[in-house]
């Protein structure tokens, strides 16, 4: 009977299954055709779903039969394919993985915003394309379209296996793969396989969306985050192989499944009565942090030839000084703005922090985490627990808050150790989903679907919370007192960030940036220094999550989101991932910040036509302007920001027969891992 | 004394390729030492092995310490200092702070003491000491990327000076300078080491290693097939072998410089 019911629900499962692999091949077929580690192929799937459902429903005020629909949809998927290629693949060709890997998040928030402001946030029921029948398998009934699904991925799986090993298109795409030079020397055009795999890609998206019809409704989130399965799934596929992603996307899907089973199990684990939320999303973390470290080192490293690395990190000039410019105005902008205003410019100090948290460890250290909004989700649920649950109030609860993200980011910090650059970022992501779902969602130990209170913060009884009774000259509430204690964490945070990059530990931490090798030969601890960088990190991103819980009141789950996340990377990109003046614009430019109010009170443009153009500025700053806006501004006089490609002739093409591995070029391009440490 | 470098029985292997086999090589105080040998024969491989890059098993003593299974940052405060043979300065920084990050480790307090209260670090002023020793002055504000090979292969010097080492291990810093700037970059080495800093040298500049060291080993195939004075080095007949009998295509890169040099080599053999 059980075992009947656990095959009941894996059966379940193959139709989700069969969309995380679908989802997976597509960043399978990314990678393979242009060394991008694609995190928007979810959004493309939903872009064409979105089609789709508009065609066959009648959104346009036509409604079309569902064949032509289907036609027309994939039609759809091959134009987003192509403005994809011309759009973010090819004007990123030279461009180091984790550029690239950013514009997909700017592809991916454009999409979003894009359908949430043409067709609203909510979900919209969507006819079938297969037929609707039930089957009966080993005496259980079940609906057959999930048994079509795998089977329809399965086969264009097999494709595309058989299409790479044997036609010349596979091979050349191989070709290009493994070295850029020598096959553009034999006359094969890498431009025109990366084309082709692109649009290969957005087919594969469109069918996923098409897919998806049988099973969901159409909304703008599901479809986007199925990318975190999907890449655990290709992470098993070493982001080459298209039947081993196959497999582990349908496997992922059927454990999925099967865990709701379980759920409904007396003995399952229950929060506030229901079973415990985000064991699956657990388990998808799980899945990747297995396949990144048992799969992930025997990735084909790709001989692209990339021309540029991450930007410099410019050292601060005199950063008591900048400061004695700026916090007076703020401070006072804090007192006599409009309450709207002020608002605006709390919430921009507050993610300020956050991205200088980013600034430090991608900036300096080199590492994209996309978990920091998560360590700050830890610190604010802390003070909102110590709090309900303990009664301790400021500052006791956020320094435990902060200490606590800290450590906990040291704690990342370990298994970062082995895994570098893109893969971290895609670790680090499944981290943030698994944060949310499994523990601020969750009713017992996180906020439940309600919110947890959060006390005002107050020092001897003079209380500064936003409700404290000053009002300053702009009236309203949040109070100024709020907003110059923020104004006065962001300003140590950021003298702080700054100062490290002038001292010795923020010099090693560039030199590990730069060369990890090198910085090993010349006595840098690697391994501490990236440890205490996390740690460092994570500290300011607690710092972030402290304050944004106090200038809320209370603390939910969708405030730590993954895709809030991925937004803060983009933001923080245009403005300046390395230096101290790109953290703190970003903050001022994010959406619910100063600027973004700006927009809403004169224009009346909401914080998603924000998102929407923040996608496109990631891509074409990154072409033209890397460092970002603010950092260009602050240290753009110099007539060289960028370091310019090693001139060095023996990273640029193998001399022939000496493997001559050396130099971080290799390094950078390689997605394994590289121990710098000897085992004893 | 103690030799400053004492590594007995060195071998490396790479999957089938055995890249290194029982090597045994010392540099004693004061001296300059040299190591040459065909592409491919393993120098490179050595200098990893020493400094911890490679697994390597045989023994290796810095100034009678056995090091050989410390990691590579601990066998640099332990004074051991290297230069690659592909440069690999840190590209996101000036020449000074590619400096003072060799310049040795910033203690706890005075991390803090540079982070909260904003102090520069003492480190930058060591750097311009060992500039001064290269003759680079000038560059100590400029970013790598911004100098010409040769600067850049000096810079990687100094940055290997910068952490007092007590042993330094060179590979191929006359690769890609002209004749004089390798005159120059002999006569500063040669001062370097009379001022006490036992060095091994790897170069394909014959003219150099020949003029300068004070002892030579010469690697073939992982192996070591000779050793001794430039004198002897330049008869011994396994040294010529492996040299002549190669093809000048197989002798890369910069095979005219290598192919005139063994030449030249060869001649004076055979008129002896
Ligand atoms: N990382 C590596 N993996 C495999 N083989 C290597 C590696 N590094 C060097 N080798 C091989 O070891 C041998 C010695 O190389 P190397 O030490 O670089 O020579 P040299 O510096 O004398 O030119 C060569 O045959 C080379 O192909
Ligand atoms: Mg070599």
């Amino acid at each position: 009977m059980l075992a009947e019911q656990i095959f009941a629900y894996a059966i379940l499962g193959l139709g989700s299954g069969a969309l995380f692999a679908g989802t997976g091949l597509g960043v399978v077929l990314s990678y393979r055709g242009s060394g991008v580690i694609n995190l928007a192929t979810g959004a493309i799937a939903m872009l064409s779903g979105y089609c789709y459902w508009a065609l066959a429903t009648g959104e346009f005020g036509v409604t079309f039969a569902t064949p032509l629909a289907v036609v027309l949809t994939l039609l759809f998927s091959v134009v987003l394919g192509v403005a994809f290629e011309l759009g973010v693949v090819r004007p990123l060709r030279r461009q180091p993985p984790l550029a690239k890997l950013v514009a997909t998040l700017g592809v991916l928030l454009s999409a979003q915003a894009a359908i949430v402001l043409a067709f609203g946030d909510t979900a919209h029921p969507q006819p079938s394309i297969l037929p609707g029948g039930v089957v009966t398998l080993f005496g259980v009934t079940i609906p057959d379209y999930d048994i079509w699904m795998a089977a329809i991925v399965l086969a264009v799986t097999l494709l595309l296996a058989a299409g790479y090993r044997w036609t010349r298109f596979g091979l050349g795409t191989r070709a290009a793969a493994e070295n850029e030079a020598y096959a553009t020397l034999f006359g094969l055009s890498p431009n025109r396989y990366s084309m082709g795999n692109t649009v290969l890609m957005a087919l594969a998206m469109g069918l996923v969306g098409l897919l998806a019809a049988s099973i969901n409704e159409v909304d703008p989130i599901t479809l986007v985050l199925y990318i975190v399965p999907a890449l655990a799934a290709a992470m098993f596929g070493r982001l080459t192989g298209f039947t081993t992603t196959y497999v582990a996307g349908l496997v992922i899907g059927m454990a999925e499944s099967v865990l709701v089973f379980l759920g409904g199990q007396s003995w399952f684990p229950t929060s506030n009565g229901g079973p415990l939320p985000g064991v699956d999303e657990l388990l998808v973390l799980v899945v990747l942090v297995v396949a990144t470290f048992f799969r992930a080192g025997k990735i084909p490293s790709r001989g692209d030839i990339v021309e540029r690395r991450l930007p410099r990190a410019p050292r601060p000039v005199a950063p008591l000084r900048t400061a004695a410019i700026f916090v007076p105005i703020a401070a006072v902008a804090m007192w006599a703005l409009p309450f709207g205003f002020r608002e605006g410019l709390i919430t921009s100090c507050i993610f300020a922090i956050s991205l200088l948290s980013l600034v430090v460890v991608t900036g300096y250290l080199g590492q994209l985490s996309l978990v920091q909004l998560g360590l700050a989700g830890v610190a604010g649920f802390l003070v909102s627990h110590l709090f309900t649950n303990f009664g301790i109030g400021f500052p006791w609860a956020a320094i435990v808050g902060v200490l606590a993200a800290a450590a906990l980011g040291v704690g990342f910090g370990f298994p970062a150790l082995r895994v570098r650059g893109v893969q971290l970022a895609v670790v680090t992501l499944a981290a943030t989903v698994a944060l949310e779902t499994f523990w601020f969602s969750n009713g017992t130990w996180g906020a439940g679907v309600l919110g947890a209170p959060v006390p005002a913060p107050s020092l001897f009884g003079f209380s500064f919370g936003t409700n404290a009774s000053f009002h300053g000259l702009g009236g309203g509430e949040p109070s100024p007192l709020f907003g110059w204690f923020c104004l006065i964490v962001l300003t140590v945070v950021a003298l702080l960030v700054a100062n490290l990059r002038r001292s010795r530990l923020g010099q090693q931490m560039l030199a590990v940036r730069a060369n990890e090798r090198a910085a090993a030969a010349s006595g840098v601890n690697v391994r501490n220094v990236k440890l205490t960088g996390f740690g460092i990190a994570a500290g300011i991103a607690g710092v972030c999550g402290v304050l944004l819980s106090y200038s809320y009141g209370s603390i939910t789950a969708s405030s730590f989101s993954a895709l809030i996340a991925v937004a803060l990377v983009a933001f923080v990109y245009i403005t300046g991932i390395t230096s101290v003046p790109g953290g703190i614009f970003g903050g001022v430019i994010y959406v619910g910040g100063l600027f973004a109010y700006a927009l809403l009170d004169w224009f009346g443009l909401q914080g998603n036509w924000l998102n929407l153009a923040v996608g496109f500025l990631v891509v074409m700053s990154l072409v033209s302007r890397p460092e970002g806006g603010a950092t260009f501004l602050f240290y753009g006089k110099r007539p060289s920001l960028w370091p310019r490609a090693s001139k060095d002739p023996q990273g640029k093409m193998p001399a022939g027969g000496v493997v001559n591995d050396e130099g971080e070029q290799q390094m950078e391009r390689s997605l394994a891992p590289v121990e710098v440490e000897v085992p004893s | 004394m103690t030799a400053a470098l004492e590594a007995v029985g060195i071998s490396v292997s790479f999957g089938a390729v055995r890249a290194l086999q029982d090597v045994d090589l010392a540099v004693d105080q004061g001296k300059l030492v040299g190591l040459i040998g065909p592409n491919g024969a393993g120098k490179t491989t050595f200098v990893d092995a020493i400094t911890g890059f490679v697994q390597a098993s045989g023994s290796v003593r810095l100034e009678g310490r056995e090091i050989s299974s410390l990691p590579p940052h601990r066998r640099s405060h332990l004074g051991l200092a290297r230069t690659w043979q592909t440069i690999e300065l840190f590209d996101d920084l000036t020449v000074r702070e590619n400096l003072a990050v060799a310049g040795g480790r910033p203690s706890l307090p005075s991390s803090f003491a540079e982070i909260v209260f904003g102090r520069q670090p003492r480190a930058e002023r060591l750097a311009e000491e060992v500039l001064g020793l290269l003759d680079l002055e000038g560059i100590a504000e400029e970013m790598p990327s911004d100098l010409s090979q040769g600067r850049r292969k000096l810079v990687g010097i100094a940055r290997a000076l910068a952490g007092k080492p007590s042993l330094l291990l060179l590979d191929e810093p006359a690769a890609g300078l002209d004749t004089n700037e390798s005159r120059d970059l002999g006569r500063r080495l040669r001062r370097i080491v009379d001022g006490g800093l036992p060095t091994l040298l790897i170069d394909h500049d014959m003219g150099l290693v020949l003029g300068i060291c004070d002892e030579i080993y010469v690697l073939d195939f992982g192996k070591l097939i000779a050793r001794g004075t430039p004198e002897e080095v330049r008869r011994h007949p396994d040294v010529l072998a492996a040299y002549l009998g190669k093809s000048a295509a197989e002798v890369e890169p910069g095979a005219s410089k290598v192919g005139a040099a063994w030449a030249a080599v060869a001649e004076g053999a055979a008129e002896q």
